[in-house]
């Protein structure tokens, strides 16, 4: 007699949602108990889910991504090694090898495969056996995207195809040449290029024998700002250029600018004044309002101001554009910035709202600081930094004066720029802040 | 009989000269390696060639011209009853397989393939020993592959010295036209015997275990081929066990058990197509240490490596589905491999094709098998009854099945019923393989009007681009 059994997640702990990260069984799967059927992860760990009884596995119930908790149906198995008989048409309990006939299909394209036997010759001769039954079947959907000359191209240079995630053919179809791509990167940087870019990765420390610790998983935003940063950190020679600006008379229009202002009307802040001084020296200076061209021959002059505003958010941080930043009065950026920082903080802002910047701001003005070194958002060419504006003791050649000075950070990638230019540019950022009736001119 | 002994070197050695050991012999050739091809019989091209695939396709054309001839009979073409001249029809049979078999050792001998005749059994993990007509031939081997094949599978109680009882072997002969026929065995070959016997005027019965003929392929594909043959057949037996078979003078008495068989019958004769069995077990395998299971199968890596390194094994011999072209593909694998070559057996499926009238084929996932892997795929299946073609042929019962994967749209499996559906189901197979999704079937122009536009039109019901037929939107 066959019965059904159940298998279940046990009581892990109390832990009421666990994720499924493996599945490692399949209908028709003969299991014996306590072998692992599926892998699940906690925030803590990840553990083997073993099976509490052997036998046939008739139903998977999970998939790879569900969450499960204690009592959770994992999978039915045919409790009783016979198993489901072969499809045989043989008329008689004969001998149940699998039917097949002459030359012609076979019925059973599901037959178990037949068991390896014992050792016979030496154990290191031995490799996996798959009987090609077994490779027949299944898991079509999951095979890498290959026509099989790509596949045969792949197994002759000993390429995993499952390591090259899209192929650059019509629908991510693996090509030659992407199997000819990924070796000459494997070849040029000595590792998987799936994995860092050549560089030597920071060994893995088990942190926890030094006492407790927590995994936090990174958020999407996390992730992908890390990448592109790592990116940028590995391909750009960049300079950092830092300088004192003095803000008082502006800080003084500002203010006053802000009194007349009506309740509920937007308020100017500092950094209105900056995106336009910005936008005047871009103008002045067009190798900063460019990209270099892939192939590094050329710069690709932009006609157009748009200025990336780097906001942080409680999901990471995040760029919006101020498009056209130097048509727009500063009473009109003043609405922009404050319809955008307002999206971003609350994770709506469309993905054209953060394209198309030519030279971003990421202001640290809230928090103080004297200077930092911020990262340029390739492939723009530079990036402002600004931190928070400070009453000093400034030297006029009789007297020292108290005026508020602006700090201003400008990094640049030093193969579109070269020190001077940059000294140059922020000179100009400089003198017009310093004086804003400059930007009427 | 002589006492001849001999000795031969080579680099490697074939043992069976069917489709797998002729394919792998050549290849090897091809690929600069000495040869020697042990074949046990006088000809070459082992079951499928001489007692298999093509001696049956030519009864089965026969078969195919009888039932046109007759069924157009109500379409104003009337002929006079055919007369059948079974020794003409035996020597057409016979010449189309000594052309095949001519052609063989044509290319053996162009290829400078060493080919020996006898019973080849292995002494050591370096040695063959042949027994041939002429006496024994010692083969001194590097390499080797076996393609040692299959045979049917017996069934032990069963009066097998009575000619009134045959295999596939016996049958394909044609030695005569018995009255009453019992198939035993409604898979493939019982059903394409049973499609020539009954042309040829046998009155037929199918016996199978199973709740279905051809078990193992989707019953929706089965269903045209089961109504044809259901109203042509005396009967067909399902969920049905022969428990014995007594040689009388009269006949053969069958007794059943089953839900509609009757209790017993007498049969003119009755054919055995119950499955094959590898033929592991005669090669003497364990001399050479090569591992054989309990059934006689060879367990082998992706590239057809036995336990032994240097030694390969392919075919009907490795393992189910027992198919020349799967044996075929597996023989030039091994030949490479040996020769030295990163080759290994990575299709992606094995077509199978049942040549009944009307035909079924199919390949990849089959739907059963996707529901039982809980995949999630999306089905469509083209009535051939919309199809011009297949109407002005006079048939309309045929149906083409498409499966494919719901998140990725790239087709998993296909089967076919109907005529021809063994060759329409290689365009099935060339798409899986390149990884086509409905859109890349639907949007590659089909000729009209033809039976292979169906396989498009079944692509269009998934994407929704159908217009030859209506499908109500839900």
């Amino acid at each position: 007699m066959a019965d059904v059994i159940e298998l279940k997640v046990p009581d892990v702990g109390g832990v009421a949602s666990i994720d499924v990260v493996e599945v490692l069984i399949k209908p028709g799967d003969i299991i014996s108990v306590e072998q692992p059927i599926a892998t699940l992860e906690t925030d803590k760990a990840s553990m083997e889910l073993p099976a509490s009884a052997g036998g046939t596995i008739q139903q998977v119930l999970i998939k790879p991504g569900d969450k499960v908790g204690e009592g959770t149906l994992v999978a039915t198995v045919l409790v009783n090694g016979a198993a489901s008989p072969p499809v045989v048409s043989a008329p008689q309990p004969e001998p149940a090898v699998p039917a097949a006939n002459e030359t012609k299909p076979v019925t059973a394209p599901e037959a178990p495969a037949p068991a390896p036997a014992p050792n016979v010759g030496k154990p290191a001769d031995r490799t996996i056996l798959a009987t090609p039954a077994a490779i027949n079947d299944t898991g079509l959907s999951v095979k890498a995207h290959a026509s099989p000359s790509v596949r045969l191209f792949a197994r002759e240079l000993g390429v995993d195809l499952a390591k090259i995630a899209q192929g650059q053919g019509r629908k991510g179809r693996i090509l030659k040449d992407d199997v000819k791509n990924y070796v000459k990167q494997a070849m040029s940087t000595g590792v998987s290029p799936s994995g860092s870019v050549g560089i030597p990765i920071i060994p893995a420390v088990d942190f926890s024998q030094f006492g407790e610790t927590e995994i936090q998983k990174l958020n999407k935003i996390k992730k992908l700002t890390g990448q592109n940063l790592s990116r940028v950190w590995l391909n750009l020679p960049m300079v950092t250029y830092h300088e004192e600006v003095d803000i008082t008379e502006m800080e003084a229009f500002r203010v006053a600018s802000n009194a007349e202002k009506g309740k509920g009307e937007v308020k100017l802040t500092g950094l209105l004044f900056i995106i336009k001084a910005l936008v005047a020296a871009l103008k002045q200076f067009p190798s900063f309002n460019a990209s270099l061209s892939p192939d590094g021959e050329s710069l690709i002059l932009k006609k157009y101001y748009n200025i990336g505003i780097a906001v942080d958010t409680p999901n990471g941080l995040v760029v919006p554009v101020l498009k056209n930043a130097d048509s727009k009065s500063i009473n009109e950026l003043a609405l922009d910035l404050a319809e955008k920082s307002e999206k971003a903080r609350q994770g709506k802002l469309m993905p054209g709202e953060m394209q198309g910047g030519c030279m971003s701001i990421s202001s640290l003005g809230g928090f103080g600081g004297t200077a930092f070194t911020p990262i340029v958002n390739a492939p723009e060419v530079a990036i402002l930094g600004v931190t928070r504006a400070k009453m000093q003791p400034v030297w006029n050649g009789k007297e020292f004066v108290p005026r508020l000075m602006l700090p201003l950070d400008i990094t640049y990638d030093h193969r579109v720029i070269d020190g001077a230019e940059g000294a140059r540019f922020m000179a100009h950022i400089k003198q017009n802040l310093s004086d804003i009736r400059r930007l009427l001119l | 009989m002589t006492t001849n002994t001999s000795n031969l070197d080579t680099e490697i050695v074939v043992l069976g000269g069917g489709p797998g050991g002729y394919t792998a012999a050549f290849r090897a050739a091809d690929l600069g390696k000495k040869v020697v091809l042990v074949e046990r019989y006088p000809v070459i091209g082992g079951v499928c060639l001489n007692v298999g695939c093509i001696p049956s396709k030519a009864l089965l054309h026969i078969a195919q011209v009888l039932h046109e001839t007759e069924e157009f009979e109500q379409y104003g073409i009337t002929f006079n009853k055919p007369k059948i001249d079974l020794d003409k029809v035996r020597a057409w049979k016979a010449s189309v397989t000594k052309t095949l078999n001519d052609g063989l050792a044509g290319l053996v001998k162009q290829r400078k393939i060493t080919l020996v005749h006898g019973v080849g059994k292995f002494t050591s993990a370096n040695t063959l020993s042949v027994e041939g007509d002429s006496g024994t031939t010692t083969v001194n081997f590097q390499q080797a592959i076996i393609a040692a094949g299959s045979h049917p599978t017996k069934i032990p109680a069963f009066p097998y010295d009575d000619p009134r009882l045959m295999d596939s072997t016996d049958a394909l002969e044609l030695k005569s036209i018995p009255k009453k026929l019992l198939i035993v065995g409604g898979g493939i070959i019982g059903l394409e015997m049973a499609t020539v016997y009954h042309a040829l005027g046998s009155e037929i019965s199918v016996v199978e275990l199973m709740d279905q003929i051809i078990p193992g392929c989707d019953k929706d594909l089965i269903r045209p081929l089961h109504n044809r043959i259901k109203k042509q057949y005396k009967n067909i037996w399902l969920e049905t066990k022969v428990s014995s078979i007594a040689a009388e003078k009269k006949g053969l008495t069958v007794t059943f058990e089953g839900k509609d068989a009757p209790i017993s019958e007498t049969f003119d004769a009755v054919l055995v197509a119950v499955g094959r069995q590898p033929n592991g077990k005669s090669i003497d395998a364990g001399k050479a240490g090569i591992n054989v299971d309990e059934h006689g199968f060879i367990p082998v890596d992706k590239q057809q490596r036995t336990n032994i390194a240097h030694i390969f094994a392919i075919g009907d011999v490795v393992g189910n589905p027992m198919l020349a072209h799967k044996a075929v593909h597996e023989g030039k694998v091994a030949a490479e491999v040996a020769a030295g070559h990163k080759a290994a057996f990575d299709a992606l499926t094995i077509p199978s094709v049942a040549y009944t009238d009307p035909e079924v084929a199919w390949m990849g996932l089959t739907e059963n098998q996707a529901k039982q892997q809980g995949i999630d795929y999306d089905k469509a299946a083209f009535p051939w009854a919309a199809s011009g073609r297949s109407l002005s042929i006079g048939r309309k019962e045929g149906m083409t099945k498409i499966i494919t994967d719901k998140a990725t749209g790239r087709i998993l499996g296909a089967g076919m019923v109907g005529t021809n559906a063994g060759e329409l189901i290689a365009e099935a197979v060339l798409a899986l393989e390149m990884g086509a999704d409905a859109d890349d079937i639907g949007l590659t122009i089909h000729p009209h009007p033809t039976l292979s536009e169906t396989f498009a039109f079944a692509a269009e019901m998934i994407t929704g681009t159908i217009t030859d037929i209506y499908v109500k939107k839900n």
